[in-house]
């Protein structure tokens, strides 16, 4: 598996955990009587607690995977055939190399971007729907939180299918 | 009437007689591997410049890399 596919993939699972651990959050405070349907200020420090927390988990998780990724490089490159056989500069640049963000990747995070961007608009227009039918603000202001993290992971499928398939 | 342009390549054969494999070819051209696997499986046209680099990377011309076949539909 390839620096740019393993990355997303992470990207997917944290987005994904992130957003999973926000609903439970949201429906176990809902359930104990801490949010209203008609108070939406506890909702809007949850996000707010949310939004700094994930910043931090998704660049830690970034960090921690760079890190991780280099290491295996490192290791693979320093055993192959049972001895070391590559020295640092080299490691370095086997490194570098895999990490290299060329026109075709960047083609794809565009297209997987705009798709992205698609996801968010869809979310926003079932937040107003919701809104129209007749359900509470505190749900299409979930559904507008819940967005960005639904495009975060729409955006890695796209990426992926991208890298499998081609552009 | 529309005009389709048809881009295939045989950088696998030019690989093969330069005994080059996809990583060097990538390190050669300043892209990933991935890119040049895409680009073999003619699952991406890169760029006029990539398609430069790629052709200097084997030191040859361009058109001796990348072929187009041009279908016109009445």
């Amino acid at each position: 598996m390839t620096y740019q596919i393993t990355r997303t993939l992470i990207k997917i699972f944290a987005g994904a955990i992130i957003l999973i651990v926000y609903l439970l959050q949201v429906i176990g405070r809902y359930q104990k009587g801490i949010f209203t349907l008609d108070s939406l200020q506890p909702l809007a420090q949850l996000m707010f607690i949310f939004i700094g927390v994930s910043i931090g988990i998704l660049i830690a998780v970034e960090i921690l995977f760079h890190i991780l990724f280099s290491i295996g490089v490192a290791v693979k490159g320093s055993i192959k055939n049972g001895v070391y056989t590559e020295v640092e500069k080299d490691i370095e640049k086997t490194i570098k190399q895999e990490m290299v963000q060329d026109e075709m990747g960047k083609m794809i995070d565009l297209k997987s971007m705009k798709i992205g961007y698609i996801a968010v608009g869809f979310c926003s227009i079932a937040s107003l729907a919701v809104l129209a039918i007749g359900y509470p603000v505190f749900l299409t202001v979930n559904i507008i939180f819940c967005s960005i993290f639904i495009a975060e992971i729409t955006e890695g499928f796209a990426r992926m299918f991208y890298y499998k398939r081609g552009i | 009437m529309s005009t389709q342009f048809e881009i295939t390549n045989c950088i696998r054969k030019l690989r093969f007689f330069a005994d080059m494999t996809q990583q060097q070819l990538a390190e050669k051209a300043g892209v990933s591997r991935q890119t040049i696997v895409a680009i073999e499986g003619g699952k991406y046209n890169p760029s006029l410049e990539l398609g430069f680099r790629i052709a200097h990377a084997f030191n040859v011309s361009i058109d001796e890399v990348f072929q187009c076949s041009v279908n016109e539909d009445k």
